[in-house]
């Protein structure tokens, strides 16, 4: 299965500063057909139709929640566009953001007609700093061409904290706080920025909302698989020859994406996900992409023969110690522990028994944690051992 | 009819109550059906029909915090295991606050918070009446089977209505809730994050003479031997000896 290009259908064929170049090629006739054409309630039940499901990692539907938050008691809501981009190994955002921000713009939008929401925001990484004047000239260009009507877009700038990349801890955020995962319920839909309904979408997925308004529910269905509809795009980095962000249909199987497409070799392993991902061995490359199988926000990192799984392991597991928030047990003092009982493996210090403990800690982390960073975890520990598991006993302490 | 704003009401009042409705809801809790008013908690409603959740971090009448995780339940038809002390009861649930894999996840949690507490129960003046030390032994929770870092903090002792000894903090926040519920300046606030977090007074300085409004009540909260009253030798003990089985 080649490229297919949705979401980056304009990317490299527009000019990503100047509107006139978005204009003529369809742009803003998706949000004229959504404010002229259809009521919010016709909006929410085209996405539904759609099966478009959040491209951030979770797979929420989008349809539900914009539903959700419509549908939700209160004058005030809000819109949010997540391009945090934490999760290690992503960078299709980024590559969005800067080829084609017209079309989020568009997206965000859409959104905000269809829930009835009159302000919105745009959380951008710490790290993406550099973007932060060429998503202004967007916003700029967009409000001169007289598109917002009335809607207020602001963008609001992270501070370096991988949790805030998880929708409550980035509302947190927002509101001028410490990021923090909150419990839910109440779900942001009925009590989030400031209390008030609103939906966090992530850049992904709203690319996707222009052309499934353009062209229908129907069209967008007919790519992807029966319960991940569309396309994918990825962001594919390490020991692999063409390193890059990839479009395809869901469904498609990884080899494709990493040997045929970003070709690499000798693989070993394949990360999905980023740093709370899974890993697959390489007799597992025929795993379809799709949210029923593997996939998160579509970060694909390939790792050759040449890589040593506990140092992966270790490391990520490292990273997620220092990201966690600290609010809830299992992920406080679990991502502490497991940091190291893996240290102790990649001495060559590891025991038997501790593997055990590995594997009961990674349960209660799962089903304990309050929010995804401490549910999913452990999912690089549980996954290596399932796999490399004889890697973990080669060292073991004699 | 209106959702719950996080960020200014911390009163427990008014939570879930866009989900008050007139009639009561029935849920079933361990094998027994029971019913309980609309806008409780799992843990209300569970205390309310006489079964115990333990927890570390619930204040009643106070915005839950959900931090320490030892109230977890299975709720049928949910992935994971719920907080019962913030989600609200709904018609036929279907509820275990007991069963295999609850207690299970909250020995684990338990464990965790001993592998980094310091093993100082023979000298800390809250030993008797330590929560967590409780807790642990309903759950025969004995030596940790984890291993983490120790917390070492300095004692802060200048203040002359509250000790504050962070390295026996286990990070319920009861008491940056509790003082947010007084009137005036809330002295608590978390700082750094992960396994590093830590409740802070002022910009992290050890609590000085004029901190505390001797209120007491966060004090009284605490679960752990990390806030206390300054206690002179002979002076009578906030509760008798504590007997742990086994």
């Amino acid at each position: 299965m080649p490229q297919q290009r949705v979401v980056l259908k304009n990317c490299e064929v527009i000019d990503p500063e100047r509107i006139e170049s978005y204009l003529a090629k369809d742009g803003f006739k998706a949000l004229a057909k959504a404010r002229q054409e259809m009521t919010p309630e016709q909006i929410t039940n085209e996405i539904k139709a759609s099966g478009l499901r959040g491209r951030g990692g979770a797979g929420f539907p989008c349809g539900i929640k914009w539903e959700g938050a419509r549908t939700a008691p209160g004058d005030i809501k809000y819109v949010i566009c997540n391009a945090d981009e934490g999760e290690v190994g992503t960078f299709k955002d980024r590559y969005i953001l800067e080829k084609d921000p017209f079309t989020l713009v568009e997206g965000i939008l859409i959104a905000g007609h269809a829930i009835g929401a009159k302000q919105g925001y745009i959380y951008l990484r710490a790290e993406y700093h550099h973007l932060l004047q060429h998503l202004q000239s967007t916003i700029d260009q967009v409000t001169q061409r007289g598109f917002l009507n009335g809607f207020k877009l602001e963008i609001r700038e992270g501070a370096g904290a991988y949790i805030c990349g998880e929708e409550s801890a980035l509302m947190d955020s927002i509101e001028g706080k410490r990021g923090e995962a909150r419990y839910r319920p109440p779900f942001p839909t009925t009590s989030g920025l400031w209390g008030k309904p609103t939906i966090i979408n992530n850049v992904e997925t709203l690319m996707n909302i222009p052309p499934i308004i353009l062209n229908g529910a129907a069209w967008f269905s007919q790519m992807g698989t029966e319960r991940s509809k569309g396309t994918k795009v990825f962001s594919v980095s390490g020991d692999v020859e063409k390193p890059g962000v990839y479009e395809m249909a869901l469904g498609s199987p990884l080899r494709e994406l990493v040997e045929d497409l970003a070709g690499a070799k000798n693989i070993k392993m394949v990360q999905i996900g980023g740093a709370t991902g899974r890993v697959l061995p390489a007799e597992k490359l025929d795993t379809p992409l799709a949210f029923e199988a593997v996939l998160g926000a579509g970060a694909v990192t390939v790792y050759n023969r040449s890589r040593d799984v506990i140092d992966i392991v270790h490391r990520t597991m490292e990273f997620l110690a220092e990201e966690s928030c600290g609010k809830c047990t299992p992920c406080r003092q679990g991502t502490e522990v497991m940091a190291e009982v893996l240290a102790k493996f990649a001495k060559n210090e590891g025991s038997l028994k501790e593997l055990q403990n590995l594997a009961d800690l990674s349960s209660a982390m799962m089903l304990a944690s309050m929010c995804g960073l401490g549910q999913a975890a452990p999912n690089a520990v549980m996954d290596s051992l399932q796999y490399f598991r004889g890697e973990y006993e080669k060292r073991v302490a004699s | 009819m209106c959702a719950p704003d996080h960020s200014k009401n911390i009163n427990r009042v008014g939570l879930f109550s866009y989900l008050i409705v007139e009639k009561k809801i029935s849920l079933n809790i361990n094998g027994i059906n029971v019913s309980a008013r609309p806008g409780l908690t799992i843990l209300e409603a569970a205390r309310e029909n006489g079964i115990d959740i333990p927890t570390l971090c619930h204040i009643p009448d106070l915005l839950p915090i959900g931090a320490c995780r030892l109230c977890v339940v299975e709720v049928a038809g949910s992935r994971t295991l719920v907080g019962s002390c913030h989600t609200p009861i709904a018609e036929g649930m279907v509820i275990q606050t007991h069963s295999p894999k609850v207690i299970a996840t909250r020995r684990v949690l338990v464990e965790l918070m001993l592998a980094s507490h310091p093993d100082a129960c023979l000298i800390c003046d809250k030993a008797n009446i330590c929560e967590l030390r409780r807790i642990a032994a309903d759950l025969e929770v004995g030596l940790p089977r984890f291993r983490a870092r120790k917390h070492y903090f300095p004692v802060e002792d200048e203040n002359d209505r509250m000790v504050r000894d962070m390295s026996k903090c286990v990070q319920c926040r009861r008491c940056v809730m509790a003082c947010k519920s007084q009137s005036g300046q809330p002295l608590f606030s978390m700082a750094y994050r992960g396994f590093d977090s830590k409740v802070i007074y002022g910009n992290d300085q050890p609590l000085d003479r004029d901190a505390c409004r001797d209120c007491d009540a966060c004090i009284e909260i605490c679960p752990s031997g990390a806030l206390r009253k300054p206690r002179k030798p002979g002076e009578e003990r906030a509760d008798k000896a504590l007997f742990i089985k086994g």
